[in-house]
Order: structure tokens, then sequence, then C-alpha cells
């Protein structure tokens, strides 16, 4: 019995930690070029200032400010993810991997912040998936071309 | 013959199983990266011929209820785990390829594991001589599948250790380790519950759901990730020109 309850236990975990792993692979996927600057510029995200911030001071300025950030960048990029230059408008499974490991670790950003723990490694995290998600979408429309232009560089000259 | 909403959830995630793992098998082959990965290959065309036509035959011969069906059913389970413990000591190869003396040490290691195993359940067998049917088989089972984990997860750090810049390698073990972590959480799950209703539901839609997202990663892994080529490889024959300037 006992031996039954620690491999439940360490499996549980284990199972947790590889689903992590394999959001944190994902993750470091090479882009060809910087697309989310271009998306960041013309949509006024503020994630890379948030990560500028805490690379800068070591921690987030105002915890309100960095959760509304964070929520409202989200919100803009899930929503782009799904409309923008994307002719399925839906998301791909593993975009749905992430948006639900977002959900998860801000999550665990506003637990830090009640048990009084650090929360910088959960904000960067965070700002990292943002990132990701505008590289998706800066990529996808770098492909969709108005003339001589690719979309983004039409959405910044509007 | 009406379908309930969970049998017909069930179906869902076996169905879904079966196209993913002949996804799995398609996309080794047209992304040429077969030859590479031939354990995983058989692994999976073993894993789709056995749980999606030799378990459906034998279950519509015998029945669902038999007791040769049962044995079947296990029998499978055990040779999947072995499968799998197969395929993990190819990606041990793999991650070590370049540190001989480290492999030989991981090789002795992996030896020792299916013995130890064996000897682990049949101690286990001799206190519950009376269980045999049931008990000793979920026990041999959750046994064999927390060991592929624990190798699993050895073989993820001993990665991170020597820092391998292969992230199809790192995701096809990520991909092991959710399966091994899923199925060994809910053998053991089984056995504290002694096989209770709501654990048996709960195993029941748990199990193939793991592998579902197994067969989900290594589609991914597959599909997504460039194709590492190791710099012996990348080299060819001037490899032995660059070690001769190196010496």
């Amino acid at each position: 019995m006992f031996m039954a309850a620690l491999i439940l236990i360490v499996s549980t975990g284990l199972f947790f930690f590889y689903l992590q792993a394999v959001c944190q692979k994902i993750l470091r996927r090479q882009f060809t070029q910087e697309f989310f600057q271009s998306i960041v510029n013309a949509n006024r995200l503020e994630f890379p200032s948030v990560r500028k911030a805490i690379e800068d001071f070591g921690s987030p300025v105002e915890y309100p400010r960095l959760l509304l950030t964070l929520k409202c960048d989200f919100l803009a990029l899930t929503y782009l993810l799904k409309n923008a230059a994307n002719v399925n408008q839906r998301y791909s499974y593993e975009e749905r991997l992430l948006i639900l490991y977002f959900k998860l670790v801000f999550a665990s950003l506003i637990t830090c912040h009640w048990l009084k723990l650090r929360e910088t490694p959960a904000a960067l995290k965070l700002t990292a998936i943002l990132e990701y998600f505008a590289n998706v979408v800066g990529e996808r429309v770098n492909t969709v071309r108005f003339g001589n232009l690719t979309a983004s560089d039409y959405l910044l000259n509007l | 013959m009406s379908l309930t909403g969970d049998q017909l959830l069930l179906y869902g995630v076996q169905y879904a199983t079966y196209a993913l793992e002949v996804w799995v098998f398609v996309s080794l082959v047209w992304r040429g990266r077969w030859r590479r990965l031939k354990g995983l290959g058989l692994y999976v065309v073993s894993l789709f011929l056995l749980d999606g036509v030799a378990r459906p035959a034998v279950s519509n011969f015998f029945g669902q209820t038999s007791r040769q069906f049962f044995y079947f059913y296990w029998i499978t389970d055990v040779v999947f785990a072995l499968g799998a413990f197969l395929v993990i000591c190819g990606f041990f190869r793999r991650a070590s390829a370049h540190e001989e003396k480290l492999w030989k040490v991981v090789r002795l290691l992996l030896i020792f594991v299916p013995p130890l195993v064996l000897g682990i359940s049949a101690l286990s067998l001799t206190r519950n001589y009376t269980h045999l049917r049931h008990m000793f088989i979920i026990e041999f089972s959750q046994n064999l599948y927390f060991t592929c984990l624990v190798l699993n997860t050895l073989l993820y750090l001993m990665l991170q250790q020597l820092a391998v810049e292969d992230d199809e390698l790192g995701l096809l073990v990520c991909g092991m380790g959710v399966q091994f972590a899923g199925e060994a959480a809910c053998f053991a799950l089984y056995h504290l519950t002694a096989a209770n209703s709501m654990a048996k539901v709960l195993t029941q839609f748990l199990a193939p759901c793991c592998t579902l997202a197994m067969l989900w990663i290594w589609v991914y892994a597959i599909g997504k990730t460039p194709q590492f080529v190791s710099a012996r490889f990348r080299l060819g024959k001037n490899k032995v020109l660059v070690e001769a300037v190196a010496d």
C-alpha cells in the first residue's frame, strides 16, 4: 500500500512536470526573425516593458499593474492568434496547450503574491509565452502581403 | 444498441488514438525520419496492430468478459511496457552517442532493470498468491511503468546535464514521460482503491488520454522540430581529417 501511494504521488508530480517541460520546449521554437516586435508596436502591447523592468530592477514595479498588463496583452494576442491571418479561425493544439499553461502560470503568480513569495520567475514565464504568441501572429501576418508591404508594415504605416 | 455518453467519449478517445498512431507513422516516413527513429516507428506500429487490431479481434472472438480476453489484454499491456522500455534504451543510446564511457555504465544499468522489476513483482506474488488473477498483473504493470518513468526521468536529466541540443529527442522523451506518469498513477490508484468502481472509470479514461497526449507530442516533435544532425554525421568523411587536425 505504501509503495502504491508513493508511486501515485511521484507519478502525478512527474506528469505535470513533463507537461510543463513540453510547454517550455514549444516556447523554445526558433523563428526566422523577431516577428513579435512589429506586433508589439502595432498593438501597443506592454509585455516587453514588463520584462525589461524585471530584468533591470529584479522585480515587477507594481503588482496590480503587472496583472492588468499581462491579462490585457494575453487577451489581445489570443484574439489575434484566432483571427489575424488565420484561415481556419481557430487555435492550433499547441496554442491551446500554451493558453492553458498561461492560465496556470498566471494563477501561480497570484498564489506567489498571496504567499509573499518571489513573483519574478512566473512573470518572466508569462512574458515568454506572450512573446511566442506575438511571434506566431507576426509570422502569419508576415506571409500576407498588401502590394509591396507586408501586413505588419501596412499596420505600422496606418 | 444505444451508446451512453461515457462509451461515446471512450470510443472517441480510442479512435483518435488509432488515428494519431497512423499519423505518427506517416509523419516518420513523410519527413524521412524513419531511419533515425526505427525503434519508435516499430513501437507505434506494434501499438496499432495490438491495440487497434488484435485486441478487438480477440474481444470479438472470445467475448469482452472472457478469461482469454482478460489475459490477452494484460499480456499485451506488459508487451507495450516492455516495448516502451526498449524505445527508452534507444533514446539513451542516442543521447550518449558521443559519450562511450557513459553509455557503457547506462547499458549495464539497463540490463539489470527487467530482472529487477520481475523479482520485485515475483516477491509480491508470493505474498498475494490468492489474488493472482487481478492484483499481481496490476502490480506488475504498475511497477514496470513506474520503472520506465524513473528511467525516462533519468534520461531527461541526462539530456539536461549533457546539454544535448536535440529538441526532437527532448520532446519525444517528454511524451514518453507523460504516458508513463499517467499510466503509473492510474495503476497505483487502481491498486490503492482495490479496483474501486470510481477508480476503474477514471483509469479507463485517463490511460487512453495519456497515450493520446504522448502521440500528439510525438507528432509535434516529428513535424515541427528541425531535424537534429550531429556534427559527426554532418562532417562525414572529413571527421577523420578534423580529428587528425585536432590531435
